[in-house]
């Protein structure tokens, strides 16, 4: 991304550019163990048009690191290559299928007087390692959630079957990175819950029991309302990389074409039933649709001893989504789906009214909301729960905060040395720009707080802090 | 005095006297010079922007501490700023020409000088070099910070454990990586895994290359790298480094710097443990500057007095600079060697901040047998003995004349203080550094950080602090971490660098009222603290 920095204004114009995405690669180096047939280790490369001896040259020098690293560090493998220009990221998720991304370091360009051509010069300490190596992994979750293990689709078909596989799935997957905009939320990967009442909270639990005893084909379920979670049958990990799906892929798409007006062409069309406001995300647009298919996308989760794969149904009513999982190896009908529309519909129209009502209320008692003091992110290691009032919306395509990037960027420093030790600890920090950032770890539990007051010293700020966390935490965090 | 000897002035010896006075000292020697302490941040702006302060109207310069004499000790250019130190090598270039001439001729010597080995070698410390390790053990990896130094040939010239011949193909490989990255006209920095990292500098003709199994930064490392590649130049000077290796690309550096690597190993230790390293300070004033002073030649360019590991006093040529990484490398050598004591040496030296191309000729000498005050007069001009003997002589009648001497010898005895003196409750140790004039103090370790273990990791707080603080991008004006084994608090304002330890006890309002408490403390003990005020004539 190209921003255009404001000492323009001085006359010499700067041209900034943000992280970007150079390459990314899976290769397997025990595919091609003669010389002269390295182009076999590689699976997959992005950008497909780079020459082949280049492309090798850029595996091999992974080959090397790896293969060096190892000399001091056998059992922890390299994660990371800094370079003047770039950042390269390693991750072996299956044994010896590698995964690497290089990402550019953020730079600015400068125009030399004088004709010459501009100068340029790289931000080498702006890249935040675990933000990117959490991306990476996460690119790796992603292509498992729909395909299965890289091992699946050796067994399947072999090296042919996997290039197709990965060749199909990161060619699109790809082009939603915005590195620009990754943080500290990427590295959580956490899930957002729907704060709600116990009462609402039963309605659900006995819609979701009485759904699974009516349809019995149905395995797994999992509820969310406005893009936060409720309840979920699937194991954390799943959850989590089908919520980052539903959350900044699916949804997104689906909510763009409402918000767009009643005339506009790319408001979908009612499926013409006024009983309620139901919907499939997932498979046929129109039930009454004649030429429908009931095609739906598969997924695997982990299952006992290995993994399953299922079918995935996401069904929607106004702010509540439901997700139905399916064994992939039935067949699923028209009848089917008129069955899950003509008994889901209705009741997930209700909840989701209900819910609505109750979260209107349940703000309302909590008073009028304050522009408050402080910003906070919070993250459980335990139930992958995370919240934050930094973060403004998180879309497919853009996460806006509503903080400096550098004051995120300190967020990330402290995550980093709180990684570094297993210990409860905290952090409390004055920026350049004297906003304060406070850091928490305790048991499993971190909190991150952003607090706009200039002129507080290290006991205000720390008071501050404490009645945060007794209002929104209930005292969770008691080291002082 | 007699002169060392005279036939030590005569060329041959000359290189020789500095690498085979390899006895060490049994005592890690304490480091008094360090670093710049805005390294990599732009110091102009941190200057502006830290205003803050604990004391309202406190400016720079009202610090406290900031009394002593400063000009004694100026900052050049940090060790980053290559550009700048190009100009200024062209500038002095020409003043040096003279030490430049020789150089060519002591290359000759020292290529020629086969048998340097063997001279030096009953020299050699053992304790210091037990590098029979096996380089494939368990025990060899986890070495807490591994350093190598390399030619860009690939052929070692340096490791810390273990052998170079047994290392040779592991410095292949990193030859290998660093040129093939070079090759995509990128750089490579550094390699990470979990808890480890491995930091490359590349600074024709020589490859260093750090790993730390700590969680040390990579700013940090890699000013260690640079503090080990001018170690390797004081030795030999650039000039002589690049001639070698353009004469023979393959050669085998080990040769020249055999019976050396004491120093090399000295100094890592030095980094590992001294706080003033942190921080570009030093922790000793103007004391007896005017005798020095008085006690001048025209050869003489820098007349530098220390006390066992501290600098008392540094005289300069008008103009000239002593940069204070020079000083340190002085420092080191110095105090990685107690045949010093024996007379008087003259011994060439590379000065690698001021310039990297030539050698200047050291006068060294203990100002008495058992004395802990070691005088050092850096000439320009290889016949200087003489001279430089003579004043030291005339810098001792004028000390004697007016007792100075033993006012600072009375004031050496008692260089360093427990903690318990500030009246602190729960503060367990602290580094002070006032910017404006570079002097900085510090307690006594205590009793919980005095196992090497426990010193090496309080240090690896500190150096985490400082890294924190200043960030390249993002410096901080306050940091303050609360852990289980201690609290921590740092705070960096136009004034004054101010690290505190405190036990896991200590709250966050008493670090605050202890910041003020030291404060005014320092302030009250300055002249002690900061040792001696200047005297007068």
């Amino acid at each position: 991304m190209l921003m255009i920095s404001p000492r323009m204004a001085s006359g010499v114009q700067e041209k900034q550019y943000t992280p970007s995405l150079l390459s990314f690669f899976v290769y397997n180096p025990t595919f091609g163990p003669q010389e002269g047939e390295e182009e076999k280790k590689i699976l997959f490369y992005h950008p497909s048009d780079v020459e082949k001896n280049e492309k090798i040259r850029n595996v091999g020098l992974c080959e090397a690191i790896v293969q060096f690293t190892r000399t001091f560090c056998p059992t922890r493998p390299a994660k990371s290559l800094h370079t003047q220009k770039n950042r390269q990221f390693f991750f072996e998720p299956e044994n010896n299928f590698w995964t690497v991304m290089v990402v550019r370091n953020p730079m600015i360009e400068k125009p030399s007087k004088d004709g010459k051509p501009p100068t340029t010069e790289y931000q080498e300490e702006e890249v935040l390692d675990t933000v990117y190596s959490a991306v990476l992994k996460e690119c790796y979750s992603m292509y498992k959630l729909f395909n299965g293990t890289f091992g699946r689709a050796m067994e399947a078909g072999g090296v042919e079957l996997l290039t197709q596989k990965l060749e199909k799935f990161f060619y699109r997957y790809l082009q939603t990175l915005h590195l620009q905009s990754c943080d500290l939320l990427d590295v959580f990967g956490g899930i957002s819950f729907f704060p709600l009442d116990k009462m609402t909270y039963l309605k659900i639990q006995s819609f979701v029991n009485r759904v699974e005893e009516s349809l019995s084909l149905i395995k797994y379920t999992a509820f969310l309302y406005n893009d936060q979670l409720i309840w979920s049958g699937l194991e954390q990990d799943d959850m989590r990389i089908l919520y980052k799906y539903l959350t900044t892929s699916l949804f997104p798409r689906h909510s763009e074409p409402e918000l767009a007006g009643r005339d506009s062409p790319l408001r979908p069309e009612v499926a013409g039933n006024l009983l309620h406001y139901g919907r499939f995300l997932t498979g046929p647009a129109n039930l009454k649709d004649p030429e429908a298919k009931f095609r739906f996308p598969k997924i695997f989760v982990s299952a006992e001893g290995g993994y399953e794969e299922l079918h995935l149904i996401v069904y929607k009513a106004m702010s509540a989504a439901a997700c139905f999982m399916i064994s992939a190896s039935v067949e699923l009908t028209r009848e089917f789906c008129e069955q899950l529309d003509g008994l889901v519909g209705p009741q997930l129209t209700l909840l989701a009214s209900d819910i609505c009502e109750q979260f209107t209320i349940n703000r309302r008692i909590s008073g009028p909301e304050k522009e408050p003091q402080f910003k906070f992110i919070y993250f459980n290691h335990m139930n992958l729960a995370e919240k934050s009032t930094i973060h403004m919306r998180k879309t497919a395509s853009v996460c806006l905060t509503s903080v400096h990037p550098d004051l995120m960027k300190i967020l990330g420093d402290i995550n980093c040395d709180f990684a570094r030790v297993d210990e409860d600890e905290e952090i409390i920090v004055k920026a350049m720009t004297d906003y304060w950032v406070v850091g928490k770890k305790s048991d499993q539990r971190e909190l991150y707080v952003i607090l706009n007051q200039k002129n507080a010293n290290l006991i205000e700020v720390n008071e501050e802090v404490k009645r945060l966390c007794a209002t929104q935490f209930n005292n969770i965090f008691f080291l002082d | 005095m007699v002169p060392y000897s005279s036939s030590l002035s005569v060329c041959p010896a000359r290189c020789v006297s500095l690498l085979s006075v390899a006895v060490m000292d049994g005592e890690a020697p304490k480091a008094g010079v360090s670093w710049d302490s805005g390294t990599l941040a732009a110091v102009d702006r941190l200057r502006i922007e830290r205003a803050d302060s604990p004391t309202p109207g406190l400016v720079e310069g009202t610090e406290p501490g900031a009394g002593q004499k400063s000009a004694m000790f100026v900052h050049v250019q940090s060790f980053e700023d290559l550009t700048a130190e190009a100009v200024e090598e062209a500038r002095r270039k020409a003043e040096l020409e003279k030490s430049e001439g020789e150089c060519s001729e002591e290359l000759k010597v020292l290529v020629t000088e086969k048998t340097l080995e063997e001279r030096c070698n009953h020299n050699i410390s053992t304790e210091s070099r037990s590098k029979e390790e096996d380089v494939s053990s368990e025990e060899w990896r986890s070495h807490r910070k591994h350093v190598f130094v390399l030619s860009e040939a690939g052929k070692p010239i340096y490791t810390r454990y273990g052998t170079e011949e047994a290392l040779s193909s592991t410095m292949g490989v990193m030859m290998a990586l660093v040129s093939f990255v070079e090759a995509k006209k990128n750089i490579i920095r550094s390699i990470h895994a979990d808890g480890c990292n491995v930091v490359f500098l590349t600074k024709s003709p020589l490859v260093l290359v750090g790993v730390s199994q700590s969680c040390q930064s990579d700013r940090e490392l890699l000013r260690e790298l640079h503090y080990i590649y001018y170690q390797i130049v004081s030795l030999l000077t650039l000039t002589q480094l690049n001639h070698i290796f353009q004469l023979k690309q393959n050669y085998d550096l080990r040769r020249l710097l055999a019976g050396s690597e004491y120093l090399t190993d000295n100094l890592l230790h030095r980094l590992d443990r001294d706080p003033a390293l942190l921080l570009s300070a030093v922790t000793r004033p103007d004391v007896v500057s005017a005798s020095l002073q008085a006690a001048k030649a025209k050869s003489l360019v820098f007349s530098i007095l220390l006390a066992g590991d501290r600098l008392i006093t540094l005289v300069k040529k008008k103009d000239q600079f002593l940069h204070h990484i020079d000083l340190h490398l002085v420092f080191n050598l110095v105090g990685s060697s107690s045949s010093f004591r024996e007379g008087e040496a003259w011994t060439p030296i590379c000065l690698p901040k001021f310039n990297m191309e030539g050698f200047f000729h050291a006068h060294i000498s203990y100002l008495e047998p058992a004395s802990e005050l070691c005088l050092i007069l850096v000439s320009t001009d290889r016949e200087d003995f003489f001279n430089m003997s003579e004043c030291k002589q005339r810098f001792l009648e004028r000390l004697s004349k007016r007792s100075a001497y033993l006012a600072m010898k009375e004031a050496l005895k008692c260089p360093s203080y427990p903690v318990a003196q500030v009246g602190i409750p729960e503060l367990r140790h602290f580094l002070y550094k006032s910017k404006s004039s570079g002097l900085y103090t510090s307690p006594e370790f205590p009793m919980v950080y005095q196992s090497d273990e426990e010193k090496e990791r309080l240090m690896g707080l500190y150096q985490n602090l400082h890294s924190h603080m200043h960030h390249p991008n993002r410096p901080l004006r306050t940091f303050y971490r609360c852990g289980e084994t201690e609290n921590l608090l740092a705070w960096v304002t136009s004034g004054f660098e101010l690290y505190l330890c405190f036990s896991p006890l200590g709250t966050k309002a008493l670090a605050v009222s202890a910041v003020t408490k030291l404060l005014k403390w320092i302030r009250k003990e300055e002249d002690r603290l900061f040792i001696l005020s200047p005297l007068t004539y």
